[in-house]
């Protein structure tokens, strides 16, 4: 074989991973990704007969404007962005948490049991701590399992995580047409009954207090992501498990440690959940958070201040759905179209800034 | 590497799947419209009326919602409401996203808001709380009789009437076929639905006295591929015909695909399913639609139980596909319709013994008054005993 001939079986596309891309670059790819998301789904806007200018202004209106609006945006912020600083430190150390979804659920069972059955008998502090020690232990345990199995028999994470979710969800429906919904209602409808005054979560500025505690979160996360011996430990546990045993680091351990910690938070967002925002316990009460934070996270690269934008983006896109839904009578799927097709475009776009993508004849031999 | 990448794919597309089935909550941007005019004592000028929906569909489903949306194009074109007047969310999950639904609806200046599915509720009637100048007018619903507040109604048809009329189009086809047994799609086992399959049952039985019926419950109102399995299910096991109480057509869709026959509800399926649905029994809510929004005008109070018949044309069954029904159904049909207005027939009679959850007995023999709003009951029905005949099948 020639040297020609193997000129000749060069492939029209190539793609070459870029090492050090300039960080204005990046900025560039991803604001032209955005762009032509917009443009995307303008076409579909005005195929449906309106205006894309209009529409996309309401929805930046339906979900900014001072007052509800905002106030929804936030409250629909919230657990997206506890969810992606709960995802950080496992997705950090490469153990792939898709099980967020059934973390949450899992403390949201649990909040609730204490919700349904001790709001009488604990004052509302002590019945509020209880609730949110309560989500965080069962969220923590049920990301435990998977990282047990993971560490002692090698179980893939992904697979295992993943299932654990229709698990809890499976349970929660059991809850909801059994012991807690129709023998806990009056009239016997399968629905959980809404929570005592006692074990609702107060509210600051019109949002439930959840807020300041996953702001002060982003922070204890960065802390101990960036400055923790266990966040160097997780760091390196995720660049190499042969380079953590060889400098005496029980591995195991670790894995266990930080998945406890993963679901522990994902736990209490569905104490949020259950005790700010719905103020009961239905199997929409995780609602698609789970995965939605996995975007979140991983948008952020896993640095919890971007999640903070990311979450509040991803909010404004749901929220601005919603409106326009309801000004344009566009149809719920059409205008959940546009929110997918922007994080098609910002997901694809980081694709584009990890790798070169090089045409025949084009690329450089060195 | 290779991992990394894998892994991250299996995650976006998680996220976006996920994302994009994620349900609707909220809202319209607000109208800065004034708040909400003063009591209803007043009188609202039918220029000023901003009037809400809250659907936990859309008109996609072609039954439920679509049925609730045509009642509410029939109040509009009854009052001449234009179009601008009305709000509505579909959509809506029987959770928080209701009070969220709610609270833009009120933003948006609406006077009225009629949420119509049963789980809505406990939001429905919180939000009366809060906003006692708003009037909310709960479909299906049971709170306003116990809850006390002079602005949260509820409203229902006596659609077991209907029901049973549909029921004798199922028995007399399941006569034709020569299988008695038939089947069911339930939403849940609570009061609505079980009154709505035993009048069906009871009217079936009527003209096919050796029928039976299998229930099977979907646990939700709607969800149109469950429905369809379910239907798919019940076929299975041996039903010829089948008709029930969720929102979509699915079962119908279902039932032609397997040759059976199928009876809707709220809304005529025989588009859907030219070939297997006979006919169907439904609400039209633009009779209370009307009568909640003409009296809000009028400055007269909105009942707060709301209850209405066949005989006042708040039920009523879509017209029988002739080509498929067995001989006789017409007029099988209208016997029973002129015994019922002549109170000479009652639903709820038969040579039959039922018991509920509680362990609570019931014998038809005597005849069960069903929601009799005029002797302050609730407009929703309860009658919620398994007569005989009945089988529940356990869920999947």
């Amino acid at each position: 074989m020639s040297a020609q001939h193997i000129e000749h079986k060069e492939p029209l596309l190539r793609l070459a991973k870029r090492d050090d891309i300039a960080r204005p670059k990046a900025w560039a790819i991803r604001a032209a990704a955005i762009l032509l998301a917009l443009v995307t789904g303008g076409l579909i806007i005005l195929a449906l007969g309106h205006s894309p200018i209009e529409v996309y202004g309401s929805m930046i209106g339906g979900s900014l404007s001072k007052g509800r609006a905002l106030r929804e945006t936030v409250k629909k912020a919230i657990p997206l962005l506890g969810t992606a600083l709960a995802i950080a430190p496992a997705f950090k150390m490469k153990f792939w948490n898709i099980g967020a979804e059934g973390q949450i659920l899992a403390g949201a069972i649990a909040a609730s049991y204490f919700a349904l059955f001790w709001a009488e008998r604990l004052p509302k502090t002590v019945l509020l701590v209880v609730m949110a020690a309560a989500a965080v232990i069962a969220g923590g345990l049920w990301g435990l399992i998977p990282a047990a199995f993971k560490a002692r028999w090698g179980t893939n994470e992904t697979l295992f995580t993943l299932m654990l979710n229709y698990i809890v969800l499976g349970f929660v429906k059991y809850l909801q047409a059994g012991p807690w919904g129709p023998d806990l209602n009056p009239n016997g409808y399968p629905k959980i009954p809404m929570f005592a005054e006692a074990a609702l979560l107060p509210k600051a500025l019109g949002v439930h207090i959840g807020w300041i505690l996953v702001l002060a979160l982003t922070v204890l996360m960065f802390v101990y992501l960036n400055y923790s011996k266990h966040g160097y430990e997780i760091a390196v546990v995720g660049e190499s498990v042969r380079t953590a045993q060889y400098a005496g680091m029980d591995v195991p351990a670790i894995v266990r440690r930080t998945m406890f910690l993963s679901g522990g938070i994902a736990g209490l967002m569905g104490f949020l959940q259950v005790s700010g925002a719905s103020g009961s316990l239905t199997e929409n009460t995780a609602g698609g958070i789970g995965f939605t934070a996995i975007t979140v996270a991983w948008l952020a690269k896993l640095d919890p201040f971007v999640m903070i934008a990311i979450a509040a983006l991803l909010a404004v896109l749901e929220k601005g759905a919603d409106t326009i839904q309801t000004i344009y009578t566009i149809p719920a799927s059409a205008a959940e179209m546009l929110t997918g097709i922007i994080l098609f475009f910002m997901l694809g776009c980081e694709f584009f800034i990890n790798y070169r993508v090089i045409l025949r004849g084009k690329g450089a031999r060195k | 590497m290779n991992k990394r990448i894998l892994s991250a794919a299996v995650a976006a597309t998680l996220a976006l799947g996920l994302t994009a089935c994620g349900g609707g909550s909220d809202k319209p941007a607000a109208s800065d419209a004034p708040a909400n005019s003063s009591a209803p004592s007043a009188g609202i000028a039918k220029e000023d009326l901003k009037i809400g929906f809250v659907h936990i569909g859309d008109e996609s489903d072609m039954g439920y919602t679509y049925n609730m949306v045509q009642g509410a194009k029939e109040m509009q074109k009854n009052l001449g409401i234009s179009d601008d007047q009305i709000v509505t969310k579909y959509n809506v999950t029987e959770d928080d996203a209701c009070a969220d639904a709610l609270n833009e609806l009120m933003d948006a200046g609406c006077n009225v808001i009629f949420a119509t599915s049963f789980g809505f509720g406990d939001y429905v009637t919180a939000a009366a709380r809060e906003n006692p100048d708003v009037q909310f007018c709960h479909a299906t619903g049971t709170q306003a009789h116990t809850a006390g507040l002079d602005n949260l109604h509820n409203c229902f048809a006596s659609i077991y009437e209907g029901r049973y009329l549909a029921g004798i189009a199922a028995g007399m086809k399941a006569k034709e076929i020569g299988n008695p047994k038939l089947g069911y799609v339930g939403a849940y086992p609570y009061a609505e639905v079980i009154s709505g399959y035993t009048a069906f049952y009871l009217g079936a039985k009527s003209v096919c006295p050796e029928a039976t019926m299998d229930v099977i419950y979907t646990n939700t109102w709607n969800d149109a591929s469950l429905e369809s399995q379910t239907a798919q299910a019940l076929i299975d096991r041996g039903c010829g015909v089948i008709s029930q109480h969720s929102d979509s057509t699915g079962p119908a869709t279902t039932a032609e695909a397997n040759g059976a026959f199928q009876v809707g509800y709220n809304a005529d399926m025989t588009t859907a399913a030219p070939g297997a649905s006979l006919l169907s029994s439904r609400i039209d809510w633009g009779v209370y639609f009307t009568e909640a929004v003409q009296d809000l005008i009028d400055g007269t109070p909105i009942p707060q139980d709301w209850c209405k018949g066949y005989a006042d044309g708040a039920v009523a069954l879509t017209p029988l596909n002739e080509a498929i029904a067995a001989e006789g159904t017409q007029d099988a049909i209208a016997a029973a319709e002129a015994a019922l207005k002549d109170g000479t027939l009652e639903v709820f009679k038969a040579d039959l013994k039922g018991v509920n959850a509680d362990g609570e007995e019931v014998d038809l023999s005597q005849g069960f008054q069903e929601s009799d709003v005029a002797d302050g009951q609730t407009s929703a029905p309860y009658f919620n005993y398994i007569v005989e005949g009945i089988t529940e099948v356990s869920a999947q």
